[in-house]
């Protein structure tokens, strides 16, 4: 009945606890995991059949054709550029909510988390109806006279669809993050002179950090592995990582370069979860 | 005590029922899911099923090829399906893995009546439907009736045509008839000819991935013209009330191919083998051609005129062979030429 002993007793806890979070990563995380890294090193025939070789030509072809690189590249910066435009859509959303009390709160907040409740592909079809030549945004750019513009099938359609879906996520990130931000220093800043701009760019950006570094590696992490949405407002002409994981892996039966990509998906998601860390520390 | 005899009969009931389950034999066939999966159990798996009361058929659907081609992977220690149907180059990667049987006269009397391009030494199984390229358009937004794939670079349709293309086989298709159109090499020149002549069709695609499939946007008009395969339109067409019309090109078109195979250590590999021999003989391959309009493959098959009309069965003079296994191998070829020449002209 010492003090000690609750502490004592923590650890062991603490293991026992985690074991059943652990098995199920073990065996629906890792060990498939694993075998994508046996199957990037299997020789695949032309047609598709797997053999029992094994070659480092998956990955050295990655290299060796500038597809691959530039797959890479785009990857990235679309996933990038979605981030951007999603913290610039949510931050005002999530700072009115982070200040909204009582019933008002309580019903934006459902308003924000409902789109949730409906999968990306219903949704995306919704952007497909808005964004189509025959949808309503070229309806309205016709009655005024102007142009119709290409939304969809490209990879400003892919931005657009990813930026909307992704929106709930980045805006909780950012509720969440958002604890240490106190109304009062807003006020205390204004008392001592700050202009509302001042208070926001000294003040509330600095204590919202945490947040916006969360929501943005969450949305970064979504939108790379994304792969409904590009391939349907994509057109065919938007090439990610994803996508091309499902042609490989569907479409021309090459399964050890679709494992090869997957492991480069991976190792970004490595790189990003180390910035963030890194970020975070700072 | 009458109560009780009548309780005793009732316990015993799902015994008697397991009694009897044990002498059907259960066969499991993996095959494509949705249309095909309802048109393929009403003409093939329930007259089969009506005809062997000893045989019961379970139809497990898959959305494609790749996907069946995994699940026989996965299963190779102990295979779960007995029967799979599937397209001619994941059957091919089926067959060097060693995971199907071989099909021939002696374990499926039927295929002896099978037309020559059914049958191939590099694979187990044999061909059980024959499906081919079709140009697909909207007849509301398109009132003369376009014969020519030349119809796709119309600028009268630019913005407004749907291909699913590389790596899809129906965009390899294509390139394949223009190849061959062009006075192309065919595969020896990896098709080099037939990817330059997509360039003034490119500029004109509105969409290089229509979803759910091609039919869809050009039955509803967000495109009007575009490439499918003969058995879907047929079915589409009928479903729009012929909003939707297919037209074999008079530049010709190529085969798609499904194989049946008989899965290697099949649970039920005797009762396998008669629905196989079934599924490809006479009554099976007309029941089923008169439903969904894909070819037959047995010679012998009594298609009715009306169908036949429908299939590649009376063109198949404009017909240009294609040896899929070679495709296969140059495959990564024509899909680096056209990210490099296509794509760019249809941004």
């Amino acid at each position: 009945m010492s003090a000690g002993a609750p502490g004592a007793r923590g650890p062991m806890l603490a293991v026992a606890l985690l074991i059943p979070i652990f098995a199920v990563n073990a065996l629906v995380f890792f060990w498939p995991t694993f075998n994508l890294f046996k199957m990037s090193f299997i020789r695949g025939e032309a047609t598709g059949a797997l053999t029992d070789e094994t070659t480092l030509a998956n990955w050295t072809g990655l290299f060796r054709d500038s597809f691959y690189s530039e797959l890479l590249v785009s990857s990235v910066t679309i996933s990038l550029v979605i981030t951007a435009l999603t913290l610039v859509l949510s931050y005002p959303i999530a700072l009115y909510l982070h200040r909204a009390r009582g019933l008002r709160r309580t019903v934006l907040l459902v308003l924000v988390i409902s789109p949730l409740l409906t999968s990306a592909v219903v949704r995306t079809y919704g952007w497909i109806a808005i964004l189509s030549d025959g949808g309503l945004v070229n309806s309205l750019l016709k009655a005024l006279g102007l142009p119709a513009q290409r939304l969809i099938f490209n990879t400003q359609g892919v931005v657009l669809g990813l930026a909307e879906i992704l929106m709930p996520y980045m805006i909780l990130a950012l509720l969440a993050g958002f604890g240490r931000l106190d109304a009062r220093l807003e006020e205390a800043a204004a008392t001592l002179g700050a202009r509302p701009r001042q208070a926001f760019w000294r003040v509330v950006l600095p204590l919202s950090l945490p947040g916006v570094m969360l929501g943005c590696l969450l949305c970064f992490v979504l939108a790379v592995s994304s792969f409904i949405t590009p391939k349907l407002l994509g057109g065919g002409r938007v090439f990610l990582l994803a996508t091309e994981i499902y042609d490989q892996a569907i479409v021309t039966l090459n399964w050890p370069l679709a494992a090869t990509l997957s492991m480069v998906v991976l190792i970004v998601f490595g790189l990003a979860l180390a910035l963030y860390a890194r970020a975070a520390r700072l | 005590m009458n109560r009780r005899s009548l309780l005793c009969g009732v316990a015993a009931l799902p015994f008697l029922a397991a009694s009897a389950m044990a002498q059907q034999a259960t066969v499991t066939l993996v095959a494509y899911s949705g249309i095909f999966q309802d048109r393929y159990t009403a003409a093939v798996v329930e007259p089969f099923m009506k005809a062997n009361p000893d045989i019961k058929i379970v139809y497990a659907g898959a959305p494609n090829s790749a996907q069946m081609l995994g699940a026989a992977r996965a299963q190779k220690a102990s295979p779960q399906a007995d029967v799979v149907i599937m397209d001619i180059a994941v059957s091919k990667a089926a067959t060097d893995e060693g995971l199907f049987e071989k099909i021939d006269e002696k374990n499926v009397p039927n295929v002896a009546d099978l037309y020559p391009n059914a049958r191939s030494p590099d694979i187990a199984g044999v061909a059980v439907t024959f499906d081919n390229l079709v140009m697909i358009y909207n007849s509301e937004a398109i009132k003369k009736a376009p014969t020519s794939l030349a119809a796709l670079a119309d600028p009268a349709n630019k913005g407004q045509v749907a291909i699913p293309g590389f790596p899809d086989i129906q965009g390899l298709s294509l390139v394949m008839i223009l190849d061959k159109v062009n006075g192309g090499g065919g595969v020896a020149s990896k098709f080099e000819k037939g990817v330059d002549a997509m360039a003034p069709i490119a500029p004109n695609v509105q969409t290089w991935d229509p979803k759910p499939d091609v039919y869809t946007p050009i039955i509803n008009g967000q495109a009007t013209i575009g490439i499918g395969w003969n058995a879907r339109s047929q079915v589409n067409s009928d479903a729009s009330g012929g909003k939707l019309k297919a037209v074999i090109p008079s530049e010709g078109s190529v085969f798609q191919i499904n194989t049946i195979n008989l899965v290697k250590g099949a649970p039920q590999a005797a009762a396998a083998a008669k629905f196989v021999n079934y599924a490809l003989g006479p009554e099976a391959q007309k029941a089923f051609t008169e439903s969904m309009f894909y070819g037959p493959t047995n010679a012998k098959a009594p298609v009715s005129e009306a169908a036949a009309a429908r299939t590649a069965l009376r063109s198949i003079d404009r017909m240009i062979p294609v040896d899929w296994i070679a495709v296969a191998k140059v495959r990564d070829a024509v899909g680096e030429q056209w990210r490099r020449k296509v794509l760019p002209l249809s941004r």
